[in-house]
């Protein structure tokens, strides 16, 4: 098979994250590059060395709300706690909520240098790493397991789930992956599980006499069975939407994932540490067996759900999911049906491997055409861009996350369990195209100034994709920054070809 | 279905005509061409209306924004928070029970020509006072948070072909998700654009055949922007917060939102969205800066929409009313039951919609929330059958899968012909 010309601008820009300098002019085999980076994983380790871990994020958590309570207790007396009614005068409060707010600041402020830590690390290892393909696999497949910031309680954990569940399994079982994934504080809070209780669980069975006995009637705070992290897990994680299941399989999966939870405050207090961020919780677990898809899962705790995710790993079904979704964002919106199937043939002949996925994907024909495109998202553009001119942002990702919301693609906040759309029709209208061309110019500003000329930055950045008028638009520019601007803001810059 | 809303200024047009137009809209051009507004004029329907759903997240206090100063139990209830058209800063009196928060002035002057109205006790159909799961569910227009993955409003745009809509919002929110066609716009970033730096990307974009058009057509959106570009408040590498969201706020989101839709042409369905609305302390300086935001929201709506206010109707919601009673911190925790707001020059407004159910120690929910006595849907449903001629049985079935049973609320428009 003869690899098309540009075979080496698709696996730079369409497999990798777009070039830095120098790159396009030494990759000479791309299969090869792009293998050997399987083979090899990710280079970053280093730099995620010293970020938070969930384990750490939930006793910081646990110490937090102790000080709330604390403060509480403290200030407005036990007396008054216990009295129903209007609570303390509207003045006591006003200083009360200032005071509690004042002894909250540096928590809160400890939290926001962990998320800018974590952020600053993500890009810039984006910016400057050698294994761009698995990099881009990590941000796919972080994205594909959507956690959205914008639900509170799952705020801290978007960052570390990539990081905890997603790049240990990036080129391993995507099986393993999908554990990790689900047992993870960011999934389960995000996806309501952690206080998921099965009805006829003993936690379950004391719920139902207190509310006999005409006890606590908040809906709300009522534990019972929650189904959100069970149907995404089906719907969104593994087999699909289409796949056949029904409610009653959705329902049965969800009693066997009851028990599935997170270290609570109580857990940490009075000097109890936790060993992990995941707990099953076997008094909320919902008792018996289990049928879900035809098949049936005797009773076994946390070995139950277990064994329904890996089933569900297994299935034809996820295979399709997975392989359609990977190869619409390596090859095209509508990838050709013949290199899906061979992808799900190869994950499921080889124990769900993605990384065997991975090598069946750049060994097909189809992954090479000369036709295959993708628009880049603005995640894609601003990391494209940073790795082109090489910008250090430092320990200040301020300007990259603002960047980002302001282009529609905010960081871990894509509002949806389902994730950012990857098909180009989504982020290809004039608002966007506008932003863009404002974003460019914004970034330009970051450029170094001093160093080599815009115009033999774009040669080695565009290599074969830098046509005439484009060229021509550079060379006019009236200085380097309109040049790098230019650059960022051209058609050829915005798409993974 | 009702039939299509004939209004003064405009010829009435045979319903069968008009469908044979559409269909041909919907079918032959498909949905390439609907990307783009400017070329929908012909697709306008017979009664060319506009709607407009603002939503508040966070939880809007329904007690505060429509105090019910004529309830008897409302003052001991409320203390410090209670207001009243008697008070030092006085409530905007409405009838002998309810008045608007003080900082409702614009909208105090449109309830007085017949164009706002307050609908008391309402809210979605989850009751359980998350704040996501709720806003969920006011989202995608079913009774659970998990429903359903695409929104209303969208749905319901899908069910008039030819129509664009529009989200003000830098992210696609989920009410305006699924597979209608909806753009969205947010306010630019302050960086300038040099004028030179267009000129020579023209002839490169005007290249590209997929990005030729999205290019021209954001040069000629810019050249009349319903905002200016430094108004906008926002942040670009200069800096900013990174978790401050939805810069531009109210007024400048629902100015450009008029712009849009005041134009020939214009998207006829369209989405603002706002927060900061979750007062749990300090309650009485943060609602009122933030009804004075909301207000100004309205006013700058009416102002940019003014060709086609007429023809216009708002609804503001907001995912749950708060607790009746005031916290430790003089603020209110989540609650049930709230207010929403209709305004509009299609509206039969002037008054207060809805069944108030009291707010004595006896009449609450579960001890501590107003009941509610609206679902919201009743009021999206009024408003999109007889305001943008949505069939009632695909109301029921499709925009508000498994509502049947929930009644649209009659009597919402001015028009003679949607009471009925």
């Amino acid at each position: 098979m003869s690899m098309s010309g540009n075979a080496v601008t698709a696996a730079v820009n369409r497999f990798g994250l777009g070039g830095k300098p120098g790159e396009l002019a030494s990759v000479h085999d791309p299969r090869g590059w792009l293998d050997a980076q399987i083979a090899r994983g990710s280079d970053a380790g280093a730099l995620f060395a010293n970020l938070p871990t969930s384990l750490n994020l939930l006793r910081e958590e646990a110490t937090l709300q102790a000080v709330r309570r604390e403060f509480k207790h403290g200030n407005r007396g036990r007396r008054t706690l216990l009295a129903a009614g209007p609570q303390a005068s509207p003045a006591d409060g006003k200083t009360g909520a200032a005071e509690l707010q004042q002894a909250l600041r540096p928590y809160r402020r400890h939290e926001r240098d962990d998320l800018l830590a974590q952020a600053a690390a993500r890009y810039r290892v984006a910016s400057i790493t050698d294994t761009p393909f698995i990099e881009r696999l990590v941000h796919f497949w972080s994205n594909h397991f959507a956690v959205s910031v914008d639900k509170r309680p799952a705020r801290l954990f978007a960052a570390p789930l990539e990081r905890e569940a997603i790049r240990p399994h990036v080129s391993g079982r995507f099986a393993d992956m999908l554990l990790a994934v689900e047992t993870h504080p960011a999934m389960l809070l995000y996806l309501d599980n952690i206080r998921s209780v099965g009805p006829n669980s003993r936690l379950g069975q004391r719920i139902a006499m207190r509310l006999a006995r005409g006890g606590n009637q908040d809906k709300g705070k009522a534990g019972g069975l929650n189904e959100n992290l069970g149907r995404e897990a089906m719907e969104l994680h593994t087999v699909g939407v289409g796949a056949g299941y029904t409610q009653a399989d959705v329902t049965e999966f969800s009693r066997a994932l009851t028990g599935w939870s997170i270290p609570f405050p109580r857990d940490f207090a009075n000097g109890k540490q936790p060993q992990s961020a995941f707990v099953f919780r076997a008094n909320a677990h919902e008792p018996g067996a289990r049928r879900v898809m035809g098949k049936t899962f005797p009773a076994g705790g946390f070995a139950q759900g277990r064994a329904i995710l890996e089933f569900l790993a297994r299935q034809p079904a996820t295979a399709k999911h997975l392989a359609l979704q990977l190869a619409q964002h390596f090859v095209s919106d509508q990838p050709p049906q013949a290199l899906v199937e061979r992808m799900a043939k190869s994950y499921l002949d080889h124990d769900t491997s993605l990384a065997a996925v991975y090598r069946t994907l750049i060994a097909s024909p189809e992954a090479w055409d000369a036709n295959a495109r993708k628009f880049r998202t603005p995640q894609d553009f601003v990391i494209a861009s940073l790795r082109a001119a090489q910008i250090d942002l430092g320990d200040k990702p301020q300007p990259v996350l603002a960047l980002l919301m302001n282009l529609g693609e905010p960081v871990f906040d894509p509002r949806s369990p389902a994730g950012f759309s990857d098909a180009s029709a989504n982020w290809i209208d004039p608002d966007a195209v506008w932003k863009r061309v404002q974003a460019a110019e914004a970034l330009s500003a970051r450029v170094a100034q001093a160093g080599g000329q815009p115009l033999g930055l774009a040669q080695d950045i565009l290599g074969p994709l830098l046509d005439a008028d484009t060229e021509q638009a550079i060379r006019r520019a009236e200085s380097k920054r309109q040049a790098h601007a230019t650059l960022f803001a051209c058609p050829a810059f915005q798409w993974r070809v | 279905m009702p039939s299509s809303v004939q209004h003064p200024d405009q010829p009435a047009v045979p319903e069968v005509m008009l469908s044979r137009r559409r269909f041909f809209v919907h079918t032959a051009l498909g949905a390439a061409a609907l990307l783009i507004w400017p070329q929908l004029t012909f697709a306008a329907t017979g009664s060319d209306t506009r709607f407009l759903f603002v939503l508040l997240r966070g939880g809007l206090d329904g007690l505060e924004s429509v105090p019910p100063y004529g309830d008897p139990g409302y003052q001991a209830m409320r203390g410090a928070l209670a207001l009243s058209p008697s008070a030092a800063k006085p409530a905007h009196r409405l009838d002998h029970v309810f008045a608007l928060h003080p900082s409702f002035d614009f909208a105090a002057q449109l309830y007085a020509q017949g164009q706002f109205m307050p609908v008391v006790a309402a809210a979605p159909p989850y009751w359980g006072r998350s704040h996501f799961q709720a806003q969920n569910c006011v989202e995608n227009g079913t009774a659970k948070p998990d429903g359903a993955q695409t929104g209303w409003l969208n749905r319901c745009i899908a069910c008039m072909p030819g129509v664009a809509g529009l989200a003000c919002a830098a992210v696609m929110p989920l009410t305006m998700r699924g597979s209608a066609t909806v753009e969205t716009w947010s306010p630019p970033l302050p960086t300038e654009v040099n004028p030179i730096l267009l000129q020579r990307l023209q002839p490169l974009y005007a290249a590209d055949p997929r990005l030729a058009g999205p290019f021209a057509r954001a040069i000629a959106q810019q050249q009349d922007s319903p905002v200016p570009e430094s108004g906008a408040g926002n942040m670009a590498m200069a800096g900013g917060k990174p978790h401050q969201k939805r810069a531009g706020g109210l007024p400048v989101m629902m100015a450009a939102a008029g712009g849009f839709m005041g134009k020939a042409g214009g998207p006829r369905v369209a989405f603002v969205e706002d927060d900061g609305w979750d007062t749990h302390a300090n309650e009485a300086a943060i609602v009122t800066r933030k009804i004075a935001e909301l207000d100004a929201g309205l006013k700058a709506f009416h102002q940019s929409i003014r060709p086609v206010w007429k023809r216009t109707v708002v609804i503001v919601a907001t995912e749950f009313g708060r607790t009746a009673r005031i916290n430790g911190t003089g603020g209110t925790d989540h609650g049930t039951g709230g207010s929403m707001f209709l305004a509009g020059g299609a509206l039969r407004g002037g008054r207060v919609a809805g069944s108030w159910p009291g707010i004595g120690a006896g009449d609450l929910y579960q001890q501590r929330d107003v009941h509610a006595t609206t679902d919201f849907r009743s009021v999206f449903k009024g408003v999109l059958g007889a305001h943008l001629g949505v069939a009632e049985s695909l109301l029921a079935s499709r925009v508000f899968p498994g509502s049947a049973k929930v009644a649209p609320m009659g009597g919402l428009l001015a028009d003679v012909r949607a009471a009925a």
